[in-house]
């Protein structure tokens, strides 16, 4: 059982590492950045408290949000997406990408107190 | 008449028109004899005309009506009724009225008649009590006098009604002192025609003294009057009904009141009523021009109390030993002084009687006052009635001596009993009672209670700051969540980040000064702006960095890796 699934693993990284762009995979390493920094942010919460509730949530909110951003920009770069994209180009994407990207700053510099 | 006046009259023809009028107008009707040239009867009935105000026709009319001088009767009602239809204003009318009360009563009255019913539709009901016109008293009690004057010369009723007469005498002698001589004289003359008139006379019904009755005070004594405080002794009077406040059940019905030495009066002890307050519908007849003459009065019937049955006794708590009653009677006191400790309770019970019919009462106060004679303490009990009138008061020491600040010692006894319909209120002192308290529980010194020294005070206590955690584990922590930065650094490098193709060109300098402006300002606002202040900056730095964007992309340069590496140094923000 463990065989199968450790090959399928395997076989999905060698894809991955095979078939994907570089655009898409430093969009993937932001990706995991941001991850780890949200998963880390959680674990100060947990385990020493929530006191400054609002600079918790604030930090929380702009890695959640920075994350769903990068994957609309990662959906609309993947030229294996064209044929649904075909008025945005990629320029279009990321300069849509930094114009959600100010509107949440502000809101999360706001918040953060 | 004033014959002073006489030679001024002779002298009229220098006088001024006016000054003469006046003159003669308030002239009683004896003024006949006085000589009048023709020049100024010409005047007078020179002014009876259109052209004159209400008020000149007036005075012309009642000089000439005064001095007995012959006037065109008909004229003066078609002069005064263009004059009120010009002037309009209540006074006018009020004197048209007046005017024509002095006139001829074959002539046409009618018109001016029907002004009486229009001047009362404008008078103000105030509440439901006082009717008066808006321009005043003095307005309202012409009204009134002119009215009447006018009614009594036609011998036609005013369309006044009852309830529009009674509010219109409430309005005309509310005041008991006036401002100007000419009120006074407008409240006099309402006065005179509303006391001396055919259709309508209110009458006035008021007790002699308060309206209570006793034993010793057997009759209820009523003035009846009329405005002027005539007495109407054709009145006669009668008590339609009376019955208790309390308990609604009538007591009288249909007594007559006997006229004595010009005062109503009724025994109503007679009656034999109980103590307390009676509501008397009272009735005055024998003239159909009564207004007014159906009267509500409350009476206070007052007896004296008698306390029955005093009986003292100490009660052992656990009622090993039969209580020990002594029987105290009024205004004695007990000789002997009674004991209670905290093992004891001491009892008073009692009963409160008519001294007359020896029905049970209730009075309102019926209070238990114990005075400390060395320590000018006193504590003060209610003592309450049981279901069958008697009154118990039971004093419990271990109970109650919060009450006398565990202080013992010899207290003075009082029955205190009052009520509004007791003539005879009693303070009695009883006995004498020796209370004994634990003596571990007595202050030191008696102190007086102080209510109105300042309190202590409240101290504020601020919001505490809440617990942080110590800054090692914080500054642990803000090097856990910046990690991934460094990870993401090393992957992008390992992907083979492509800094190379940096091209400078002015659009693309401006795009990243313009990017980095940006992240600085978030920075600033973190720290010192505010949100208007930020969005104003953000606008002018964005709208920068989206022109140079856009140039940049139309040259379509390899910024992306570049762009996406500086855009991740905005993420330093999460902290």
């Amino acid at each position: 059982m463990s065989n199968s699934v450790f090959s399928v693993i395997s076989r999905f990284v060698e894809e991955y590492r095979s078939s994907t762009p570089n655009k898409l995979k430093m969009i993937d390493a932001y990706l995991l950045y941001i991850l780890l920094t949200g998963v880390f942010q959680f674990l100060y919460c947990v385990l020493v408290g929530t006191f400054p509730f609002n600079s918790f949530l604030s930090g929380f909110i702009s890695c959640v949000g920075s994350f769903i951003l990068a994957v609309c920009l990662r959906i609309q770069i993947n030229p294996q997406n064209k044929r649904d994209f075909q008025t945005v180009s990629p320029e279009r994407a990321f300069a849509d990408f930094l114009f959600a990207h100010t509107i949440l700053h502000l809101v999360v510099v706001n918040f953060v107190g | 008449c004033f014959y002073a006046f006489v030679e001024d009259l002779c002298s009229l023809n220098q006088c001024k028109r006016e000054q003469r009028c006046v003159f003669v107008t308030f002239c009683p009707n004896s003024c006949q004899s006085i000589p009048v040239s023709n020049d100024t009867r010409d005047l007078l009935l020179a002014t009876v005309s259109e052209d004159s105000t209400a008020s000149q026709i007036h005075q012309s009319v009642s000089a000439l009506s005064a001095l007995g001088l012959p006037l065109a009767s008909q004229e003066v009602v078609s002069a005064l009724k263009a004059r009120i239809s010009k002037e309009d204003n209540v006074l006018a009318i009020i004197l048209a009225l007046l005017t024509a009360s002095r006139l001829s009563q074959q002539a046409e009255l009618g018109d001016i008649l029907e002004e009486i019913e229009d001047l009362a539709a404008r008078l103000d009901d105030l509440g439901g009590v006082y009717l008066q016109f808006e321009e005043g008293l003095e307005a309202t009690a012409l009204f009134v006098s002119a009215a009447y004057s006018l009614s009594d010369h036609v011998d036609m009723e005013p369309p006044l009604k009852e309830d529009q007469v009674i509010q219109l005498v409430n309005s005309i002698f509310s005041k008991k002192s006036w401002d100007s001589l000419s009120e006074a004289f407008s409240v006099a003359s309402a006065a005179a025609s509303l006391s001396n008139n055919h259709f309508h006379v209110p009458v006035i019904v008021s007790a002699q003294g308060p309206a209570a009755v006793s034993h010793s005070h057997p009759f209820l004594r009523l003035q009846v009057t009329d405005v002027l405080c005539q007495p109407l002794s054709s009145a006669s009077v009668l008590a339609e009904s009376a019955s208790a406040v309390s308990s609604k059940s009538a007591v009288l019905s249909q007594a007559l009141f006997t006229l004595r030495d010009g005062v109503f009066e009724l025994n109503f002890m007679a009656s034999q009523p109980a103590s307390g307050y009676y509501q008397f519908s009272v009735a005055i007849a024998g003239d159909s021009r009564f207004v007014a003459n159906h009267v509500e009065l409350k009476v206070k019937v007052s007896t004296r109390v008698a306390i029955n049955n005093m009986d003292l006794s100490v009660v052992d708590k656990d009622q090993s030993i039969g209580p020990k009653t002594t029987r105290v009677e009024y205004p004695t006191k007990a000789k002997a002084s009674f004991m209670a400790d905290g093992h004891q309770n001491f009892a008073m019970t009692f009963q409160l009687v008519d001294e007359t019919t020896g029905v049970e009462l209730t009075p309102h106060q019926t209070f238990v006052r114990l005075h400390n004679q060395k320590t000018g303490q006193e504590v003060v009990f209610v003592a309450e009635p049981d279901s069958k009138n008697l009154y118990k008061f039971e004093l419990d020491t271990a109970e109650r001596k919060t009450e006398f600040d565990s202080i013992s010692g010899t207290y003075a006894l009082y029955l205190m009993v009052g009520d509004a319909t007791l003539e005879n209120p009693i303070l009695w002192n009883v006995a004498d009672v020796v209370l004994k308290f634990l003596d571990e529980e007595a202050p030191g010194t008696i102190q007086a209670k102080t209510l109105y020294v300042p309190k202590p005070e409240i101290p504020h206590l601020f919001r505490e700051p809440e617990k942080k955690p110590p800054t090692a584990v914080s500054n642990t922590f803000t090097a856990l969540v910046l990690s991934p930065f460094l990870l993401l650094l090393i992957l992008w490098f390992k992907l083979g980040a492509n800094i190379s193709n940096f091209t400078l060109s002015p659009s693309t300098i401006l795009f990243h000064i313009g990017h980095a402006a940006t992240l600085g300002l978030m920075y600033v606002y973190w720290t010192h702006l505010n949100m208007f202040q930020t969005l104003k900056y953000l606008a002018i730095i964005g709208s920068l960095t989206f022109l140079a964007g856009n140039r940049m992309l139309a040259q379509k340069a390899k910024w992306f890796p570049l762009h996406f590496l500086s855009f991740g140094t905005r993420l330093i923000s999460q902290i």
